[in-house]
């Protein structure tokens, strides 16, 4: 599975797009825990009280994993997973 | 349109051999360098590609269909009905470039490079084409109300109400100045999320039609960031339209602003 970053996510990870070893068949929430431990640094700016925080959008194909499972998700193969926080646009 | 800026030596060798393959309206644009001749630059026809052909000279003024001031007003006029704009040794901010000539140095250029080489002969024209359609093309308010006024419904419609976000120096007297935004997007999602508001704008009696287009890159203060576009029955609904489009592509659309004043840079969603 791969991550996309955005704005200061990219730049704590030091990188835009960040491969996970994730399968298919695992939830999001697995995908989420590889992406924070190859990049520590993540874990404070994504976290609050060990869930996620209430203003970091978690995507899957596009789609807020809100609509679907959560962080319970099951994963797809070829899947897309984005991670960002609250837009700032205009 | 997309524009390309090709810099250096040969430039102009390469600006003909790619405004051949090119298909559309395509404007080719050479700096002038021979002011003292003012007479005899502008328009040159039949022996070079391009619909058309302009001359722009160190004063900032060009010829060819008309005079205004500078490479800036030259992408704004020439976008409506363009599809590209090769310059030859003009740069930019948001224009991608090819570079020419051993000693060019990438970072001193304005837009992202594309291509480098020591000639025109080792740019890949293939390639070249391949990576402008990646590209951000030049979208201006113009273009986008032009586009409005195409739609079948023109007839039907008395209205039409235009929103244009711009980078802002200052909010106060006392502030310190903002000297640019930069903009990333989650490309092909931020696309999707404004197509959506747009077509429920359009579900909405009396509204025909909503563009939006958000720029992305470097942006300098007084340049402009973002526009919606509505044509509408009436006033009303046009007015109501503008204003929850450009409200809901602000909530809703993936798009993440940098904001560089004189003294510090930092990401807004980190001071709201």
């Amino acid at each position: 599975m791969e991550w996309k970053l955005f704005a200061d996510l990219a730049e704590i990870a030091g990188d835009r797009v960040v491969a996970v070893d994730t399968d298919p068949g695992e939830t999001v929430g697995d995908a989420l825990g590889d992406l924070l431990e190859a990049h520590p640094g993540l874990r404070d700016r994504v976290l609050d009280d060990g869930e996620v925080a209430d203003h970091i959008n978690v995507l899957r194909n596009g789609s807020n994993v809100h609509h679907d499972d959560g962080m319970e998700t099951r994963l797809e193969a070829g899947d897309e997973l984005a991670l960002f926080p609250p837009v700032s646009g205009g | 349109m997309q524009p390309i800026s090709i810099l250096g030596p040969g430039a102009d060798d390469l600006a003909g051999t790619l405004a051949e393959r090119l298909e559309g309206r395509v404007a080719v644009v050479r700096r002038d360098e021979s002011p003292d001749e003012s007479n005899e630059r502008g328009h040159h026809d039949g022996d070079t590609a391009g619909d058309t052909t302009l001359s722009l000279s160190s004063d900032g003024s060009w010829t060819g269909r008309g005079t205004v001031d500078g490479f800036d007003a030259l992408l704004d006029r020439l976008a409506p009905d363009h599809d590209y704009l090769v310059a030859v040794g003009l740069a930019r901010l948001r224009v991608p470039a090819v570079l020419l000539g051993d000693d060019a140095d990438p970072d001193e250029t304005p837009g992202d490079v594309l291509a480098r080489g020591a000639g025109p002969e080792d740019v890949d024209v293939d390639d070249l084409l391949a990576a402008l359609v990646g590209a951000e093309p030049w979208v201006t308010r113009e273009l986008l109300v032009d586009r409005v006024e195409r739609s079948a419904d023109a007839e039907r419609s008395g209205a039409i109400a235009t929103f244009t976000g711009r980078v802002r120096a200052r909010d106060a007297p006392d502030d310190e100045r903002t000297t640019h935004l930069a903009f990333e997007k989650y490309e092909g999602v931020a696309r999707e999320r404004m197509d959506a508001i747009a077509a429920e704008l359009t579900d909405r009696e009396g509204v025909f039609e909503v563009a939006f287009h958000h720029r992305t890159g470097v942006i300098e203060a007084g340049e402009d960031i973002v526009f919606v576009v509505v044509l509408a029955g009436h006033r009303a609904e046009a007015f109501r339209a503008v204003e929850d489009g450009i409200d809901r592509l602000k909530d809703e659309v993936p798009i993440f602003k940098k904001e560089t004043t004189e003294s510090e840079e930092f990401w807004l969603h980190q001071r709201s």
